[in-house]
């Protein structure tokens, strides 16, 4: 576990001790509005994604304005769990569960609560369909089609349609409709080749749904992600909910693609050597930051940017006026190149308001990867 | 955390669930006994960095199979209470402690135990002994030297006396001596490596002589890690080896053959979507991708292709097969990454599990 220390509320949030993962709720609950209000008089709507946060409190704050489906969608058994004593009543295990202990796991938790998972074989089918009638629940089940992402999800078109056949024939399953995923950008994409990209991924989905809608099937939902594509998928008829995780945080690896909102997430950490002009180091390392995808990114310095992280030590090169700034006991603010795996090193948010401490958010779900 | 999930002793590996992180019980003792036969007889001993695992009951497993100065090192002062509370006597905090907040928990944990700590700053000095002073305690202050990594430590050997006569001149401070941390490139070859340890430790040995020079005594010098664990020991004057990766092992080291892969991610297939394709449950925030892909263990023609958040892209050669629900064990690039992602360890012997340990320091960044 982390083992911060528990400043009392009020606290300035320059004087907590670092590293630490910061959050704005002022921001988050502008980006919250300004994201949902894009579905608030949509028939699409917003289902977030909690992977992204791995927190239940502000995954009800999500759930507190207009523009959701109600549920939220999530990537791991684990963290269905704790969503679901956390008081989610609808939520989408957008992944596949295959080992018979998971497959209980799963169909335990739908007894406690409304449960839906994406399925990508007959035979998964079939496992679901047997543990779903010895539990005596009912799983909600998507079929997972491949839409670029290059993983999971069966290939578009008659395999989909005769697996949704399939689902629908089984027992203890309720055919729902089709998940697919968009592979999200780059920091360096240029946005409009993006856009198009997303909607030919998208078109793929849509697609299959019309094919499954000759074959008789009743397709009710239609659910797409992530954040970056909700433009291009609320533009498309037939789509009915967009799975979204990084909006209310954001990252720097989403920041070009979706301007109007604002990193609410940010690592606040401590210098603890300037032991050459041009450069400082920060106590916040690649274990601190996981910037596995890409570096975490220097914030409010001109002439300083962050080059390199060791295990627990950050490099900031800093040059011009900026040479001889950032000294041993300074603060320097880091916004995430990748949310969730920033979010995955970390116990609590410090939630902070008007630059005071509001309070210790547990990040309940970190860690649940099983 | 992941409070739920603690499989019982005598548990199959293929009943687990995951992905998890497990250890291989046979090949981390193998990796123990390498170091305490190593540094038996030897002047120079291990500090091993408790970064790497996190975990007292390691640091006390690796402390009585032999080889160490008795100690830990520790990257954090959270990470040092973790250890102190855990029961180990000595420990060095290898990075410096300059905030206020953080040089009172240090000193609060010298009432505790041993603690040494890095130094590269007057200023920081003077701090370190107020905090001191002000609780009764004494805190061993080691000078951190610059020799190729480019970030903390005192640049050159004049800077290096001055800090350490300002240091043992301050009250509720004991000098004790001189840390230096190198990393290289892959140098499988031992002369290679003897002679670039010599090279990067020839700095740390003239502060040396040049501190001592001016009659104040040494009796720790700090160096080395993994990729010098036997040459730098032979370095006279060298009296502890900061060691860490040896421990679980990572393929960035993987011309050291005589420690084995004990750590690694078991995931299982979900998925199978086309040939030559298979997607496992773990990604990213089980694994890291930090210094490459992780390796396929024992599964040949399997490769990682891509790595995303929670799902690992396999690629299969047209003689391997995975099927939905089979277990694969992926060895890390590098295991420090790795090990700060999980709760606790699954110690496993013949396949079976032996032990759980619970990773008590993960996430101590402060």
């Amino acid at each position: 576990m982390e083992r911060p220390i528990f400043h009392p509320v009020g606290t300035p949030v320059e004087q907590l001790d670092t590293p630490a993962l910061v959050i704005d709720l002022d921001v988050m609950d502008q980006n919250i509005k300004t994201f949902q209000s894009y579905f608030a008089n949509s028939i699409v709507k917003a289902r977030p994604v909690v992977t992204s946060h791995l927190c239940p409190q502000i995954a009800h704050r999500q759930l507190e304005v207009d523009g959701t489906t109600g549920g939220i969608a999530v990537t791991t058994l684990g963290e269905a769990e704790v969503f679901a004593n956390s008081g989610f009543s609808d939520i989408l295990l957008a992944n596949q569960v295959v080992t018979a202990s998971k497959i209980r796991r799963l169909c335990a938790l739908a007894g406690q609560t409304s449960i839906g998972i994406a399925v990508d074989s007959p035979d998964n089918a079939k496992q679901l369909s047997v543990g779903a009638v010895s539990a005596g629940i009912e799983l909600r089940v998507l079929v997972e089609i491949e839409a670029g992402m290059g993983r999971c999800g069966i290939t578009p078109g008659p395999e989909a349609v005769a697996l949704a056949q399939v689902v629908d024939g089984l027992p203890g399953l309720k055919f729902e409709g089709i998940m697919g995923s968009v592979p999200g950008p780059r920091g360096d994409d240029d946005p409009s080749d993006h856009e198009a990209k997303s909607r030919a991924n998208l078109k793929i989905v849509l697609d299959t749904k019309t094919a499954m809608e000759q074959a008789g099937l009743a397709v009710s939902v239609l659910s797409v992600g992530g954040t970056h594509c909700y433009a291009q998928a609320i533009q498309m008829p037939g789509v009915t909910e967009v799975r979204a995780g990084r909006y209310p945080l954001m990252d720097h690896r989403l920041k070009s693609f979706l301007p109007e909102l604002a990193p609410a997430a940010r690592i606040l950490a401590s210098v603890i050597s300037h032991p050459v002009e041009g450069m400082a180091v920060l106590d916040a390392g690649h274990k601190s930051t996981a910037p596995d995808q890409g570096r975490p990114v220097l914030e409010g310095m001109e002439g300083g940017v962050a080059t390199r992280f060791s295990a627990e030590h950050g490099i900031i090169e800093l040059e011009g006026d900026a040479q001889n700034k950032l000294n041993p006991g300074d603060k320097a603010w880091l916004v995430p190149y990748e949310l969730g795996a920033t979010v995955n090193q970390y116990d609590y948010f410090r939630a902070i308001k008007n630059g005071k401490l509001e309070g210790f958010w547990p990040i309940s779900a970190r860690g649940r990867l099983a | 955390m992941n409070e739920h999930y603690r499989p019982t002793p005598g548990t199959a590996m293929e009943g687990l669930d995951t992905p998890c992180l497990v250890i291989d019980m046979d090949d981390l003792d193998n990796n123990m006994d390498v170091i305490a036969n190593t540094y038996e007889g030897r002047s120079a001993k291990l500090r091993g960095h408790s970064k790497n695992h996190k975990t007292p009951a390691i640091a006390h497993r690796q402390i009585r199979r032999g080889g160490t100065v008795g100690g830990v090192c520790a990257a954090k002062v959270s990470e040092a209470e973790v250890m102190v509370h855990g029961g180990i006597p000595s420990v060095f905090i290898t990075s410096e402690i300059v905030e206020p907040i953080k040089i009172q928990r240090l000193a609060a944990l010298a009432d505790q135990a041993e603690m040494l700590v890095a130094c590269d700053q007057e200023s920081n000095a003077r701090d370190l002994s107020k905090a001191a002073q002000a609780r009764g305690v004494e805190i061993s202050v080691v000078i951190e030297l610059e020799t190729g990594l480019l970030r903390c430590g005192v640049r050159e050997t004049d800077a290096g006396v001055a800090l350490a006569k300002e240091i043992s001149s301050l009250p509720g401070l004991r000098f004790r001596g001189i840390m230096s941390h190198q990393t290289i490139p892959d140098m499988p070859d031992r002369e290679d490596r003897a002679v670039e340890a010599a090279r990067t430790i020839k700095g740390v040995i003239d502060l040396k002589e040049a501190i001592e020079g001016e009659g104040i005594p040494i009796d720790i010098i700090s160096t080395g890690e993994t990729w010098s664990y036997d040459v730098a020991a032979e370095i006279p004057g060298v009296t502890e080896i900061q060691g860490g990766s040896y421990l679980m092992m990572e393929t960035h080291y993987s011309y050291m053959t005589e420690f084995h892969y004990a750590a690694k991610i078991l995931t299982t297939i979900i998925s199978t979507p086309k040939p030559g394709v298979a997607i496992g449950d773990a990604g990213v925030r089980a694994v890291s991708s930090l210094s490459g892909m992780p390796t396929v263990f024992d599964r040949p023609g399997v490769t990682v292709e891509a790595l995303d958040s929670d799902h690992a892209v396999f690629k299969l050669d047209s003689d391997a097969s995975l099927k939905v629900g089979d277990q694969v064990l992926l060895i890390p690039a590098q295991q420090d990454a790795m090990v700060s992602r999980w709760d606790r360890f699954i110690g496993l012997r013949h396949g079976q599990v032996e032990v759980v340990w619970d990773i008590q320091a993960r996430g101590c960044h402060n």
